[in-house]
C-alpha cells in the first residue's frame, strides 16, 4: 500500500474504515510508549496508559481536526492521563482514620479544629465524600443540584485552608 | 510492542463493534416501532372516517370532470375539517420523525457500511 499520510488516514477513519487506526497505533505506539517509560515509576502501568492514550485518542477522532499533526493532540491526551494517573496514585486519609499527634496521642480528625469552622451541612458534606459517595449522589441525599454541592464543597475548603494559614 | 499494539487494535474492535452494533439495533427498533405506531394511527383514523362517512365527499370523483373541477377544492377542505386533529397531528409528528430517522441512516449508511466491512475483516483474519 502506498504510504497515505495521517490527514488521509484520519479522513478515512472517519469515514468508518477503522482498519486504518492500526497504521496510527503502529506509527505512534513505540514514541508514546518511551515517553509514558520514562514519567512512570512502576514500568508494569505503561500498557495501560498507552492504551489509555490509544483509546481516549480514538474516541475523539470524530472531533479532531485532519488538518492538525497528530503527535501534539496525541501528547496533550498522555498529559491528561498522566496527570489523571498521579492523582489516583496520590495518597488519601479518609475522615474516620485514626490520626496520630507527636506525643503518641490519637486526634478524631472528624472533630478536629479544622472541621470546626464548617457548619453541619458542610460536615456531612464532607463525611459523604469520605465515605466515596459522588457529587450527584449526595446532591441526590440533600437534595439540591450538583452544582450547589460543588460550590459547598469548594467553600469549605477554602474555609479550611484559611483555618490552617491561619493556626500557622 | 507488537503484542502491545495488537491488544490496543483488538480493543479498538470491540469497542467499536459493540458501539456500531448497538446504534443499528437501536435504529432498526426505532424504525420499526414508528412505523408500526404510525401504521396504528393511520388506522384509527381511517376507522373514524369510515365511520363519520367522510369517504362519500369523494364520490364525486366517479362523475364527469366538470363537476370534479368545480367540487374537488370544497369537498376536500371539508374532507379536512373531519379529520381527527389530535390524531393528524401525532401522524405528522411520528412521520417526520421516521423521515428524519430515514434520512440520518442514508447519511451515515456509507460509514457504517465501511465499519462493518472493517470488522468483518478483522474478525475473519483473527479467527
Amino acid at each position: 500500500m502506498a504510504e497515505l499520510s495521517d490527514k488521509n488516514i484520519i479522513e478515512k477513519i472517519k469515514n468508518g474504515e477503522i482498519d486504518q487506526y492500526s497504521y496510527i497505533v503502529k506509527k505512534y505506539t513505540t514514541l508514546i510508549y518511551r515517553y509514558i517509560e520514562r514519567k512512570l515509576f512502576k514500568k508494569d502501568e505503561v500498557d495501560d496508559l498507552v492504551q489509555n492514550v490509544f483509546i481516549s485518542f480514538y474516541k475523539a477522532i470524530e472531533k479532531f481536526d485532519e488538518k492538525r499533526p497528530i503527535k501534539p493532540y496525541l501528547f496533550q491526551i498522555v498529559q491528561n492521563e498522566l496527570k489523571m494517573y498521579y492523582r489516583s496514585k496520590k495518597p488519601t486519609t479518609s475522615l474516620y482514620d485514626d490520626i496520630y499527634l507527636e506525643d503518641g496521642r490519637q486526634q478524631d480528625i472528624t472533630d478536629d479544629d479544622y472541621l470546626g469552622h464548617l457548619n453541619q451541612v458542610e460536615k456531612n458534606i464532607f463525611q459523604h465524600i469520605s465515605e466515596g459517595y459522588t457529587y450527584e449522589e449526595i446532591g441526590k441525599l440533600f437534595k439540591k443540584p450538583v452544582n450547589t454541592i460543588k460550590s459547598m464543597v469548594r467553600r469549605g475548603r477554602i474555609k479550611i485552608k484559611l483555618a490552617c494559614a491561619s493556626k500557622k | 510492542m507488537k503484542k502491545l499494539e495488537d491488544k490496543i487494535i483488538k480493543k479498538i474492535y470491540r469497542m467499536e463493534a459493540e458501539k456500531t452494533i448497538g446504534q443499528i439495533i437501536s435504529e432498526v427498533f426505532l424504525t420499526i416501532l414508528l412505523i408500526l405506531s404510525s401504521l396504528f394511527i393511520f388506522s384509527v383514523i381511517v376507522e373514524i372516517l369510515n365511520e363519520q362517512a367522510s369517504f362519500d365527499l369523494f364520490d364525486f370523483l366517479r362523475d364527469d370532470f366538470e363537476i370534479i373541477r368545480e367540487n374537488f377544492f370544497n369537498n376536500s377542505l371539508l374532507f379536512v375539517q373531519e379529520l381527527p386533529l389530535p390524531l393528524t397531528y401525532i401522524l405528522i409528528g411520528l412521520l417526520l420523525i421516521l423521515v428524519w430517522l430515514l434520512y440520518v441512516f442514508a447519511k451515515n449508511f456509507n460509514n457504517i457500511k465501511n465499519k462493518l466491512i472493517s470488522l468483518y475483516k478483522f474478525w475473519s483474519a483473527s479467527g
